[in-house]
């Protein structure tokens, strides 16, 4: 599948369903990093990662707010939707993979990357922030392809939204906001079903709230205009990580890069060796582990699916399904805490392919 | 500490019959090296042998037969004035965390560790606690199943 | 919520000036705090504990400290701070007879011996309690006119009503108003919602309901049909649309966990079943989250470690001159400075207890000598019975739901009313929780692998636990005395307790014990209520014993009046004596009737602010 700039109605819902399959794929890696933690230990960077884990389940949520807003169908459950890993981003970025990992350095580098900022990079000449680079054929994701059959992608998350601010705003004009916004409103997740601390949903019924919703989504993740807080004053998902990676909190007026606040305290070893983008073919096939990484696989499958029943109409399934994460997390552990069978020193992990159940 | 691989592995399966959970589920606790290293610490290396010794020797009688098992596990262990205090507390730590004082008899005829007081092995161990998924629940203040999960029938059902 | 850094120094404090200086961190004061400091006023506030609970690290010490206790009561997130020192259950012993128990902070004088604690720590006791949020009746506000026992209140009940709303947006309640109807007059106005919905009762509490609803309870000529009801309560859930018309539009947004840092925490509750002593990720109220607003105004600073020693009056004026305090660096040594800090105003908020205990400490007895007198609290018993299925005890809350029909009626002529809770948490009051069915299993009834884990579940799911709250009058000589023979390690004089059941409050007790017989019959679960003549709060009433629990609910030792003769304080909890000090919290309350005190504590609070604002304009 190729994206080209939002032309027609059903542009925009290509774009909706990449945005969501684009926030869940940030879940996976973060919540592998996350339960690789020993509990109790590096207690900062914990409590940083899973903000952000939160936060992408709500920017996810947004997204499927903005799809059913414009009459779209969310749907978590096609073939494909979750990523294999390793993967490029659903957005096109190209220059670099994400992948499960345990809490590391190279772990936190990837998140960097995840959530880094838009930029106008001179050197690859485009002010829209898109990069012209080959697209390896191992990814399975759609990238950009312009009127005139230019191959590009989206540097960063921020600008593939602006992309979509932007045609938002291109077929209001052209149709008119009550034929763009024809969604039934009651499939609007609203906060009685979902809240967070670091920003509310925002139900989404016509133009001004889908650029609210796109606002709070880029911001929370990258900053606003070159800062490292977002228009709500938090710390956008850039700048949080890069305290780990810096070992020190930010301060309200530092500048980015320079954080001047107190010491993190991180310990790289208070980790649970797992095995790096685990595969249910690297478990014996006759063990418990295999056994209980295809049932976390079938209870993940069963989550996507009752996200999906929620974004259709029955947002009070999200209620059951958040019950589902607490349970994400005990499975996890229990698979980090058991070794790979004849391997030394290398635990499992859960390996998220819900397509081959 | 030396921790043998192999009498760990003995550990474990011991653990597996004392409490019926299975291999994973307790390596899944993340706390079989904490709970055989409190054994050792409080009781020694010497009993801790015996303790290992006697099981290995249950589980070549029984042969694979679950009710040899469980007979002989009685008859050489939890019937044992030596070690049956200890096999108890074992399960006790696999259930709930914590580590008892051993009874006084025991401690009078062998021998009073400064360690061996009533403790909680520690906060992870608490939270580990397989009592809790026993009842289909989870232990006070912590694993909590989400809002309003509490209204549901629990799932449980007799072993 | 994320809240300024006020910690301030000793010398800070010293080189700037105060309109209001605030004892205690707790509710009370947080509200107080909270509401001046947003009306510009500077506010100072003393806390006796240390200061730590407002970052999430400090918060998550204390869970580490609760997890790795081996006694998991009330205070056990807490380390021992002989500093400030907090009752303890676990210090409680039986009294010996001719002489007071010394040993533990509180020094108890008898003749029944409690088991009642407070938390000296930032957020005060609300960093355990339960968070059940229930108003007080209309009918309570009168109960000696109506009822002959007790003392009426210098206010009414829609006096307070205005405060009641604002107590429970303060708190975040989530409840069902329809459930509260035990009155015989309007308390709520027609279209009233709480901020939340309420808390889905729990699968047990369907247990009990589908057998007990619609039972019939005959008292004093007027037959009762129970009905098995969700608790208002402190604890977020899903917000109610229907109140969007009592916060100007808008839907109530829930307070999540207090940190200097962007948390995401304590949104919902999780169902983690450890409300008390400290639920794990702050869903559940408590006084911190007011705490952090008032720090958010940039008006308030906080004071930890530093121990209200002595008020000191102008003997010319009358009023509050100053407030001397003793302050320490460390938990683990007595060293410490002493200081004095004046300000217009003084608040006590340090607890019905410690209110009382500052005062006469400092040798002002009020001039109606009712200081510590009137000692309440909410007598419970407990009763314990074994269901004939699985109903999946130790989920949820500590409790969603129980009987409320029984607080009010003609009975109350004769004796208490009662509240019944359905304890979610099993028998763990009564009897030490799982752990003991575990240890029982394991030790005696010699249980291993699968016989075990098959008892566990027969023992521990089909659990059902009722906790009959009992409704306990004002008498002065139920009371909090001091006496220089007993000090803490900082030389402050430390309460002695005197407190003696009334018959009015046994005979409710006896008749709650009855009713749980008939409710375990009706429900054809195993009694298993057994109270030892050991117990530390063992006594007997017609031939009958029963052990009897603390509640928690301390109430009365400053009571409210209509004159300086029969009261300590005034309707807006003003010292009768002393025109620039409030005494405020439960100890104003001059009844408590059946309901948990902090709300109504709460709803006083906002209240008397109205009054400090006068004084301080004046």
């Amino acid at each position: 599948m190729h994206l080209h700039p939002i032309e027609t109605v059903k542009d925009l819902y290509n774009y909706l369903y990449i945005a969501i399959q684009l926030e869940h794929a940030t879940i996976p890696p973060y919540l592998t990093a996350l339960y690789s933690i020993h509990p109790g230990t590096n207690l900062d960077a914990y409590n940083l990662i899973r903000v952000v884990a939160v936060e992408e389940m709500l920017h996810l949520t947004l997204a499927a707010n903005m799809l059913n807003a414009v009459g779209g169908t969310p749907d978590l459950t096609g073939e494909g939707f979750v990523p294999l890993y390793p993967t490029y981003l659903p957005d096109g970025e190209t220059d670099f993979k994400v992948g499960l990992e345990k809490f590391s350095i190279a772990a936190i580098d990837t998140f960097l990357n995840i959530e880094r900022p838009a930029e106008i990079d001179n050197s690859k000449g485009r002010a829209t922030g898109l990069l012209k680079v080959n697209r390896k054929n191992t990814s399975i994701l759609p990238s950009f392809k312009t009127s005139d059959g230019e191959e590009l992608h989206f540097h960063s998350i921020g600008e593939f939204y602006s992309a979509i601010a932007k045609g938002l705003e291109k077929l209001t004009k052209e149709l008119g906001e009550k034929t763009v916004f024809c969604g039934d409103y009651n499939k609007q997740v609203t906060p009685e079903y979902y809240y967070s601390g670091g920003g509310d949903i925002i139900p989404v019924h016509d133009l001004e709230s889908a650029l609210a919703a796109i606002r709070l989504i880029s911001e929370q993740g990258e900053g606003y205009e070159g800062g490292i807080y977002d228009y709500e004053g938090e710390l956008s998902h850039y700048y949080r990580f890069q305290q780990i990676k810096l070992g020190k909190y930010y301060h309200k007026d530092d500048t980015p890069g320079k954080p001047s606040g107190e010491d993190l305290s991180i310990d790289w070893n208070a980790v649970y060796p797992i095995q790096s983008n685990p595969r249910l073919e690297d478990y014996p096939k006759d063990s418990e582990l295999y056994k209980e990484a295809l049932v976390f696989n079938e209870f993940y499958k069963t989550f996507l699916k009752q996200l999906t029943t929620a974004f259709n109409g029955q947002p009070s399934v999200l209620l059951p399904a958040v019950g589902g994460m607490f349970k994400i997390k005990e499975m996890s552990y229990k698979l980090m805490r058991n070794p790979i069978p004849d391997k030394e020193h290398v635990n499992g992990a859960p390996t998220f392919q819900v397509d081959s159940i | 500490m030396d921790m043998n691989k192999e009498q760990l592995n003995v550990f474990l399966e011991m653990s597996t019959v004392l409490t019926a959970f299975s291999e994973y589920e307790l390596k899944g606790t993340g706390q079989l090296e904490a709970y055989f290293n409190t054994v050792v610490e409080i009781v020694g290396q010497g009993i801790m042998d015996e303790l290992l010794n006697a099981f290995a020797e249950v589980k070549k009688i029984a042969n694979n037969n679950e009710a040899i098992l469980n007979k002989q596990l009685r008859f050489q262990l939890l019937s044992n004035d030596k070690l049956g205090p200890i096999t108890r507390n074992i399960i006790k730590m696999w259930f709930i965390g914590s580590w008892y004082q051993l009874p006084n008899a025991w401690r009078e005829n062998y021998g009073e560790s400064q360690k061996d007081i009533t403790f909680v092995v520690s906060a992870n161990s608490f939270i580990e606690g397989l009592l809790w998924p026993s009842i289909d629940s989870h232990p006070p203040g912590a694993k909590a199943p989400g809002y309003g999960t509490w209204t549901n029938k629990p799932q449980i059902t007799e072993l | 919520m994320r809240h300024l850094k006020r910690v301030v120094t000793h010398q800070t404090v010293l080189e700037k000036e105060y309109d209001v200086v605030v004892v205690g961190s707790g509710i009370s004061g947080s509200i107080i705090a909270s509401e001046l400091s947003q009306k510009g006023y500077k506010i100072l506030i003393l806390e006796a504990g240390p200061g730590k609970d407002l970052t999430l690290a400090g918060y998550e010490k204390y869970l580490n400290h609760f997890y790795t206790a081996t006694s998991k009561d009330n205070n056990a997130p807490y380390k021992r701070n002989p500093n400030a020192p907090m009752p303890r259950s676990v210090d409680v012993k039986k009294k010996e007879p001719g002489k007071p128990n010394t040993d533990s902070y509180l020094v108890q004088n008898g003749p029944f011996i409690s088991d009642f604690t407070y938390s000296r720590v930032v957020g005060g006791t609300t960093m355990h309690f339960e968070s059940k949020l229930p108003r007080m009746l209309p009918e309570d506000f009168n109960i000696l006119s109506t009822y002959g026992h007790g003392l009426d209140w210098p206010i009414q009940y829609k006096d307070l009503m205005p405060y009641y709303r604002k107590a429970e947006f303060e708190m975040g309640v989530s409840g069902d108003v329809s459930t509260q109807t035990f009155s015989k007059q309007k308390a709520y106005a027609d279209d009233y919602v709480f901020p939340m919905q309420e808390m889905p009762p729990s699968y047990l509490d369907k247990c009990v309901a589908k057998d007990v609803d619609g039972a019939e309870v005959k008292l004093a000529g007027e037959t009762y049909a129970l009905k098995i009801r969700t608790f208002p309560q402190g604890r977020n859930g899903i917000p109610n649309k229907n109140y969007k018309k009592f916060n100007n539009g808008e839907l109530f947004t829930p307070v999540g966990a207090v940190s200097e840092h962007q948390v995401e925490e304590g949104e919902r509750c999780q169902g983690n079943n450890n409300c008390t002593p400290i639920c794990p990720v702050q869903a559940k109220y408590d006084g911190r989250k007011t705490l952090a607003k008032a720090l958010g105004t940039g008006n308030v600073d906080i004071l930890p470690q530093t121990v209200a020693s002595r008020v000191v009056i102008d003997p010319n004026t009358g009023k509050v001159d100053q407030i001397i305090y003793k302050s320490y660096q460390e938990l683990d040594s007595e060293e410490h400075t002493t200081g004095t800090i004046k300000a217009k105003l003084f608040v006590l908020a340090a607890n019905a207890v410690e209110n009382a205990r500052l005062m006469l400490a400092s040798g002002l007895n009020s001039s109606s000598d009712q200081m510590g007198r009137n000692l309440m609290d909410h007598p419970y018993i407990l009763t314990w019975a074994l269901l004939p299925e699985i109903a999946g005890t130790t989920r949820g809350t500590i409790c969603t739901s129980g009987i409320s029909d029984l607080r009010n009626g003609d009975f109350r002529s004769k004796q208490a009313a009662f509240a019944v809770d359905i304890h979610n948490d099993g028998w763990g009051w009564a009897t030490g929780g799982a752990e003991t069915n575990l240890l029982n299993i394991v030790d005696n009834q010699n249980k291993f692998g699968k016989d075990l884990r098959n008892e566990l579940v027969h023992q521990i799911s089909k659990q059902l636990l009722l906790a009959n709250m009992v409704e306990m009058m004002p008498d002065p000589k139920n009371r909090i005395t001091v006496d220089p023979k007993y000090v803490d390690r900082l030389g402050n004089p430390r309460p002695i307790v005197t407190m003696e059941i009334p018959e009015y409050t046994m005979e409710g007790i006896s008749f709650a014990r009855q009713l749980s017989k008939s409710i375990f019959q009706r429900l054809g679960a195993e009694d298993h209520s057994k109270y030892d003549p050991m117990d530390y709060g063992y006594l007997e009433y017609k031939g009958e014993g029963y052990a009897i629990r603390g509640g928690n609910h301390l109430a009365g030792t400053h009571i409210m009046g209509t004159n300086a003769d029969n009261s300590v304080v005034d309707r807006n909890q003003k010292s009768w004596d002393h025109k620039n000090l409030y005494l405020v919290g439960a100890g104003s309350m001059p009844t408590i009737g059946t309901s948990n005190t902090t709300l109504t504590l709460a709803a006083l609070c906002f209240m008397s602010v109205d009054e400090m604002v006068k004084d301080l304009e004046a």
